[in-house]
């Protein structure tokens, strides 16, 4: 008996050893290495936040934007967003007042959260990697792997996400702005009709660490 | 000039691994013959000294794998059972860490699959966040189970280089296999590939090597359930002998006993060896050789056997067998014989998986070549031959059979039927005839009075009491009856004078000054008793198979009371179900055909084999097999034993003798005649459950091999994920256990 206890008390500090190890966090490294690569292939979409909290990255066509902060506690929204035209959800049926307030931004749709009050953690001067890698450390459980596209992605809360291939070259879809439908509907979106947006099922990870498979507006952009 | 020794074997795991050292050991020169026992690990040599040594023989068996060591026959029963004891407690002990191990293993594996199930694992956990840790907890979660069935390793592929795979074999390669991939897997998650969390296959390995120890352990206990009785019969016998040397009393070790030595013997004490009577008299309880209940008058010439009782008297007696050759001894030795034979169709299935590796490896990996050589990747072949390896692994034909015949024996325990063997139990299904002892089986085996029939001017109680008073002092059965009858009464018992027993007729004794007669008809007419009506019921009590003795006080006939073996209140019901399921009942006696056909009229038996001599029993048994009958033989007196062993089955009433069964292969702890179709009904059962067992554990390979070696894939159809492959594996030892399990449901005649 005495020896099950010690093999059981064994096993169960190298789990939680590991458990807090970030060396074993092989989607956390791939996925920034991903995001450098994404970085690399569409350097002229990439510039600093105008009121220098962090970076924008827009799509090819400009009808979206991902933003992620490099300052969490500066002034300003969300530490990382996504931020779309608001245009095809009116022509859509969009009745504006109707969705949450902060979501509307004169012509924009803006979806986000906060990371945190922390300020710089860096006194050296940051680029868009090395900000992303701040996400990372700070907010690990915000990035994920989505396994269905092999997908890296920010969870930026309430079912949106900003995505990316794992492997640009074999993937398709290099680059994903996801939507969650549901405040739209309610808002009297026609989610079949929004110009520029995909309204389709996915399978994503649930909140239980389950499959479910979910309706989302998707748009997506094959970068290579 | 032959030698024969025992030698202890260790690292046998089925049928094959008997069979491999049978092979090597009877090819060695010198070695005339070898028998190997697996149930008791043990293997018979006889070979000439001069040509070869104990040590030649033990050195081959070790070089095929296994252990030899020389039996020690003095410790027999304590050895084995502490052997036994700790290889169950080891078993139970590798069982209850891999389960502790297993069951968290399953969890993070499967969990994530079941969409119901709640998953609070933690996020560092999670397959698609953290794949790696994911991977590594399982790994550490497995290494204590793999530990804990190391076995399966060192005996299954020392088996496979000997070139005789068995079980363990089977169980090795299917778990390293799934080791390996799972590992291969590991290594591409940390290369990047997280989708290969779906090929991590360490919850296969653990959760086969966890049922297999489940089923070890299970096996274990089921052999040491059989071998109970014998072991509570040896501890009944005597650990000193109490020797009378030059006139001196000396207190010995029974080891020390010697033919021919004087043993002396105290009232109350046990005999410790067989022998012969040389001083004194007494009355012995050999009920644990016999069965029968009331002391047995010894005097001087006459046979005692160790572990019976002395009751009264201060005997001595010379040894004539010490040791491994005392009756005891020999018991002991034909269970453990019994115990070696497995039930054929569990041989079938070891057979089986002697030609099932080889040709589940030839399959796998001809398969993974020609997908690889069509042009299909590595992994892709790396997939189909560890698809197949795990779809076939033989977890659930393992489990088959001994996890039916563990719970089938078990719930025969509970009705108190003990199966002993699985041959048994399976040759059970197939009895079509039942032959009954009469005395004992069918009938109580006790006399009792039956009917008190009085002349004018006496009533029934005050004869029953004159009577029981007179026979107190005798120690005839059937005067024993009487006493009881008045005793049960509770008759006061009377002052008696001048007691004489009169040999072959009667007594003759004084109650209250009158002279008493009580015997047969021969005593009353020798004395000049009339019979007056009582001869017309005398002759109709004869008539039913009783025994009327008669009563007369001062030479005036008073009564008669008849003594007879009642048959049992369970009998006739007994033998009306065994009529009910096809089965033919005949009853066979010593007794005379009028009593013998009296009792079977009552019963409804209409086959009767009467006046038969103990020694003939057995003969009429051979003479129904002749006639191509399977048969069971149900009896309780060492005189049955014969015949318990002759038939097909033989089946021992628990109330009798401990030889009869010993003899026996199933035992019936009540005196219940329902038992035996009990019995037989709970072969059946666990036979077709063993089959419906064996059924899925083959279908589930006969279908998912050619699935796992990509045959629906070449017809446009998916290709068997090793994922599916182990839940279809599992899934096959699940659904056998389960159904094993509804042998609990199991419930006999009433």
């Amino acid at each position: 008996m005495k020896k099950i206890l010690l093999m059981l008390v064994l096993s169960l500090v190298l789990i939680l050893s590991l458990a807090a190890c970030g060396g074993t966090d092989v989607v956390g490294e791939t996925s920034a290495d991903s995001f450098g690569k994404l970085l690399e292939a569409m350097p002229e979409q990439i510039e600093a936040d105008e009121n220098g909290q962090g970076w924008v990255l827009n799509a090819p066509d400009g009808s979206a934007s991902f933003f992620w902060g490099k300052n969490y506690s500066g002034e300003g929204s969300y530490d990382v967003f996504i931020e779309t035209d608001i245009q095809p959800f009116l022509e859509a049926g969009l009745k504006g007042e109707m969705l949450p307030p902060g979501i509307v931004s004169e012509d924009k749709i803006i979806v986000g959260i906060d990371l945190g009050d922390d300020k710089l953690w860096k006194d050296k001067e940051t680029d868009p990697l090395d900000s992303y890698r701040q996400i990372l450390e700070s907010n690990r459980d915000a990035i994920q792997y989505h396994g269905e596209l092999d997908h890296y992605g920010i969870n930026i809360g309430s079912g949106n996400v900003f995505e990316w291939a794992k492997d640009m070259g074999t993937n398709d879809k290099d680059m994903v702005f996801v939507l969650d439908p549901e405040i739209f509907i309610e808002a009297g979106v026609d989610p079949g009709k929004v110009d520029g947006w995909v309204f389709g099922k996915v399978k994503v990870d649930g909140e239980d660490g389950k499959p479910v498979e979910v309706e989302k507006f998707l748009k997506p952009f094959d970068i290579l | 000039m032959i030698k024969k020794v025992t030698l202890s074997i260790t690292g046998m795991t089925c049928a094959a691994c008997a069979a491999r050292i049978e092979k090597v050991v009877g090819k060695m020169e010198g070695v005339d013959r070898i028998s190997v026992n697996l149930a008791t690990e043990k293997a018979s040599v006889e070979y000439d000294p001069v040509i070869t040594d104990l040590a030649a023989i033990s050195d081959k068996i070790e070089k095929a794998g296994y252990g030899a060591k020389t039996f020690e026959k003095n410790n027999l029963v304590d050895e084995d059972k502490l052997k036994k004891e700790k290889e169950s407690r080891t078993l139970w002990r590798k069982f209850t860490i891999s389960t502790i191990f297993a069951i968290p293993l399953l969890y993070i594996a499967m969990g994530p699959m079941i969409w119901w199930l709640p998953f609070p694992i933690p996020v560092s956990l999670e397959p698609m966040q953290y794949p790696l840790n994911y991977a590594l907890v399982q790994i550490l979660l497995t290494i204590p189970i793999v530990i804990a069935g190391y076995q399966f390793y060192t005996v299954g592929f020392k088996a496979i280089l000997n070139r005789s795979p068995n079980m363990d074999s089977l169980i090795a390669m299917g778990t390293t296999a799934a080791l390996l991939y799972s590992g291969y897997s590991v290594y591409q998650i940390s290369k990047g590939d997280f989708m290969a969390v779906d090929s991590l296959y360490f919850e296969t390995a653990g959760v086969i090597i966890t049922l297999i120890l489940l089923g070890k352990s299970l096996e274990a206990l089921s052999k040491g359930r059989t071998s109970e009785a014998i072991k509570k019969l040896m501890g009944l016998a005597p650990k000193t002998a109490i020797l009378i040397r030059d006139g001196i009393e000396v207190e010995v070790a029974i080891d020390e006993v010697e033919i021919g030595n004087i043993i002396l013997v105290k009232p109350g004490q046990k005999i410790p060896v067989d022998g012969v009577v040389v001083e004194g008299s007494t009355s012995i309880d050999e009920s644990m050789l016999t069965g029968e209940s009331i002391p047995i008058a010894k005097t001087a010439g006459d046979s005692v056997y160790a572990a019976s009782i002395n009751k009264n008297g201060l005997i001595q007696f010379k040894a004539t067998k010490v040791g491994g050759e005392t009756a005891l001894a020999q018991i002991i030795k034909l269970v453990e014989e019994a115990q070696g034979s497995k039930a054929p169709i569990a041989k079938m299935a070891d057979i089986v998986s002697g030609y099932f590796v080889p040709i589940v490896f030839v399959i796998a990996l001809l398969a993974s070549l020609a997908w690889f050589v069509s042009g299909e990747s590595l992994v892709f072949s790396l997939t189909i031959f560890i698809a197949i390896l795990v779809i076939a692994c033989p977890c659930a034909l393992g489990l088959a059979t001994p996890t039916a015949i563990m719970v089938g024996t078990g719930k025969g325990a509970e009705y108190g039927i003990l199966i002993k063997s699985g041959e048994a139990l399976e040759t059970s299904h197939k009895i079509d005839t039942v032959v009954l002892d009469k005395t004992g089986t069918i009938t109580e085996g006790k006399p009792k009075v039956t009917d008190i029939i009085t002349m004018e001017g006496i009533n029934s109680s005050r004869l029953l009491q004159i009577a029981a008073s007179g026979e107190k002092g005798s120690e005839h059965p059937l005067a024993d009856a009487i006493v009881k009858a008045a005793e049960a009464d509770q008759l006061e018992m009377l002052k008696t004078e001048g007691f004489e027993a009169i040999p072959g007729h009667g007594i003759r004794v004084e109650i209250d000054g009158m002279s008493v007669l009580l015997g047969n008809r021969k005593l009353m007419e020798d004395q000049g008793v009339e019979l007056n009506s009582m001869e017309h019921h005398s002759d109709r009590l004869a008539g039913e198979g009783k025994t009327p003795m008669y009563i007369a006080m001062n030479r005036q006939m008073a009564g008669i009371i008849a003594v007879a073996d009642v048959v049992k209140g369970s009998s006739l019901k007994a033998i009306e179900k065994m009529k009910a399921m096809g089965l033919e009942v005949a009853m066979i006696t010593g007794d005379n055909r009028r009593t013998a056909e009296a009792i079977a009229k009552q019963v409804g038996i209409g086959l009767v084999l009467a006046e038969v001599l103990p020694q003939d029993k057995s003969s009429e048994v051979k003479r129904l097999q002749t006639e191509g009958k399977k048969v069971a033989m149900v009896g309780d007196g060492i005189n049955d034993a014969p015949a318990l062993a002759q038939a097909d089955v033989g089946i021992a009433i628990g109330s009798g003798t401990d030889v009869a069964m010993e003899s026996a292969e199933i035992v019936l702890m009540r005196s219940d005649l329902m038992d035996v179709p009990a019995a037989i009904q709970l072969s059946k059962s666990t036979i077709r459950n063993i089959k419906q067992n064996l059924f899925w554990a083959f279908a589930y390979n006969v279908i998912g091999i050619p699935i796992a070696a990509g045959l629906l894939h070449l017809f446009g159809g998916p290709l068997l994920n090793p994922i599916f492959a182990a839940a279809a594996m599992s899934l096959s030892s699940v659904s056998v256990l389960t159904n094993a399990l509804r042998l609990k449901k199991f419930k006999p005649f009433q």
